[in-house]
């Protein structure tokens, strides 16, 4: 895993689940919830886990608040580009607007210390084929001003998902790695599902679904 | 492809599109953005018309304007901008214009908060309009359920010359499940829409779609012609659930996201040796009296209402109770959603629970 990693993706694709099992599993220094797109479900509702583990947690809402509803950024965001020795997750919002922010950070890239992944989940509508996956990447690219450097398989329907909806995503998503040259970097099984013989494209990122909880 | 994942904004939005939407109009509020942030991009690609109003006010009255001219209009909001559309919704009414309201709930009075809450049961069946007047009202607890009824409301509407309201919390507007849009649903048949605008054909007499009946006579008529309209509604398209009713101890009374709760709750409760069901309404207007009528359980002692407000459809299950069991209440507000393990509190101490 490189220093810094940002996540991207089309809205839904399970961004912020990634980015808070990458956070977690990798042990890295800071969250830093961009997301400044969704009202819900966002990382910094999770700081009280990740302050336990000793994550740091950078977002943009008010001190104590979690459920503002604002558009900005707090001055923190580049805590990772001026200090080396820390690591860091950023879990940008969805699609191209939420893409836009990165351009917050064209004076630091690209950079070899870090990733933009693009995370897809083929079944979203508007990621199902590798047309519209590639379609996508470039409205990330156009927004964000950067090139992803690589890619996330998150194919899933939550807990109803199975060994096959994984292998059906990875399906596509080789297909996609093979006309943008990306890799696949990482994809997200989730832990009822996982086997040793499992095996998979990238690295098999084991998800804890901190959203979905028990009665929904 | 059968089966995906939607969020449940998204879910709203498609659904509308495959009841036959023909124009949206809305103005944005969180939490329910993606339904006209979706519509934006799907209808225009299909030839249909989404405006961008300059406000609530102007989106409920161009969706009056649309469905006067016959054509299948919605509008969507969250609570304080639904409380904007009243006068819009018992023009509506008064003019018997279909059309689809969607409400996702958040936090209230006022600006409140935008976490997800049920505080707006009252103004959804009760409204803040003028005059003897219902909208019909739907509260589906699942993104499926969602879709199959969103898929249903422009039917519904046009048959009843009515508007119809999907009423759903922030939780289910911003939560994601994998459904399936192609689930099919309950047909009727529609008589022509003879009352719209549009145009004489050089030979027919003008129509004029209006509220207004100076004299009192012919008022009183339209508003007893309303009734039996409403009585219709009452009789056929009144909705709900009942779910693990044989010989229950207790009954929980929920909607919604709270329904889901609960159901989650019954099952620690058997666990428990206690057997507890739940009557789940799906129309809140009407509101499924006769789940309470027909309500036969000899060790039933006692109903829990379980909402995310302070007791507003408390109110409804009082009256249909009508005196035969106790009532309890269990309600959190604020945009707390409360977990399973407070309802089997609730019903583990429902002596003290008891409105009096």
């Amino acid at each position: 895993m490189k220093r810094i990693t940002f996540i991207t993706g089309y809205f839904g694709s399970g961004k912020t689940e990634i980015a808070l099992n990458l956070a977690v599993q990798k042990r890295v220094n800071i969250l830093l919830d961009l997301d400044i797109v969704n009202p819900y479900f966002r990382s910094r509702e999770q700081e009280p886990l990740l302050k336990e583990l000793g994550i740091r947690t950078i977002s943009s809402g008010l001190v104590n608040s979690p459920h503002a509803d604002l558009p900005f950024l707090a001055k923190e965001v580049y805590i990772p580009f001026h200090d080396q020795s820390l690591s860091a997750v950023y879990d940008l919002g969805g699609s191209g607007s939420g893409a836009r922010l990165i351009r917050q950070f064209k004076d630091y890239l690209p950079n070899d210390e870090v990733d933009l992944l693009f995370c897809v989940n083929i079944n979203r509508e508007v990621t199902d084929t590798a047309e519209k996956i590639i379609e996508e990447i470039h409205i990330i690219e156009s927004s964000g001003g950067v090139r992803p450097t690589g890619l996330i398989n998150n194919s899933n329907f939550l807990k109803e998902t199975t060994v096959q909806d994984i292998i059906a995503g990875e399906k596509v998503l080789l297909s996609v790695a093979k006309a943008t040259k990306l890799p696949i970097v990482y994809t997200g099984v989730v832990s009822s599902i996982d086997s040793d013989d499992f095996h998979v494209a990238g690295e098999k990122i084991i998800l804890k679904l901190y959203f979905n909880k028990h009665w929904l | 492809m059968a089966k995906q994942l939607m969020k449940g904004n998204e879910a709203i939005a498609r659904a509308a599109m495959l009841g036959g939407l023909d124009a949206f109009f809305g103005y944005p509020i969180t939490p329910q953005n993606e339904v006209p942030e979706y519509l934006s991009r799907y209808m225009l690609e299909e030839g249909k018309v989404f405006v961008q109003s300059e406000s609530e006010v102007a989106a409920i009255n161009m969706v009056y304007g649309a469905a006067a001219a016959g054509f299948r209009a919605m509008t969507s909001s969250s609570s304080p901008g639904i409380a904007l559309k009243q006068e819009g919704i018992t023009y509506l009414c008064g003019s018997e214009l279909p059309c689809v309201i969607c409400s996702v709930m958040r936090g209230g009075p006022g600006l409140g908060s935008i976490q997800p809450s049920q505080g707006d049961y009252n103004q959804a069946t009760r409204g803040g309009g003028n005059g003897d007047y219902h909208v019909i009202v739907f509260a589906p607890e699942t993104i499926q359920e969602t879709i199959d009824i969103m898929k249903e409301a422009f039917d519904i509407a046009d048959y009843y010359r009515n508007p119809v309201m999907i009423l759903v919390d922030g939780l289910i507007g911003q939560m994601m499940e994998s459904v399936d849009l192609t689930r099919p649903v309950k047909k009727r048949f529609l008589p022509e829409k003879d009352f719209a605008t549009t145009g004489t054909n050089h030979h027919n007499k003008r129509n004029v779609v209006n509220s207004l009946y100076l004299e009192s006579a012919e008022l009183e008529a339209h508003n007893l012609a309303l009734k039996k309209k409403y009585d219709k509604v009452i009789i056929n398209d009144t909705r709900y659930e009942l779910i693990n009713m044989e010989d229950p101890d207790y009954v929980i009374v929920a909607f919604g996201t709270m329904s889901r709760v609960c159901r989650s709750a019954i099952e620690t409760l058997s666990e428990k040796k206690i057997r507890v069901g739940i009557i789940r309404p799906i129309s809140l207007w009407p509101f499924p009296n006769r789940a309470f009528e027909t309500l036969e359980a000899p060790h039933l002692k006692g109903i829990l209402v379980v909402e995310m407000n302070l007791g507003q459809m408390l109110t409804d299950v009082i009256v249909a109770n009508n005196g035969k069991y106790p009532i309890g209440f269990y309600g959190r507000a604020g945009g707390v959603v409360p977990d399973p393990s407070n309802v089997v509190d609730a019903i583990v101490h429902f002596k003290d629970l008891v409105v009096k």
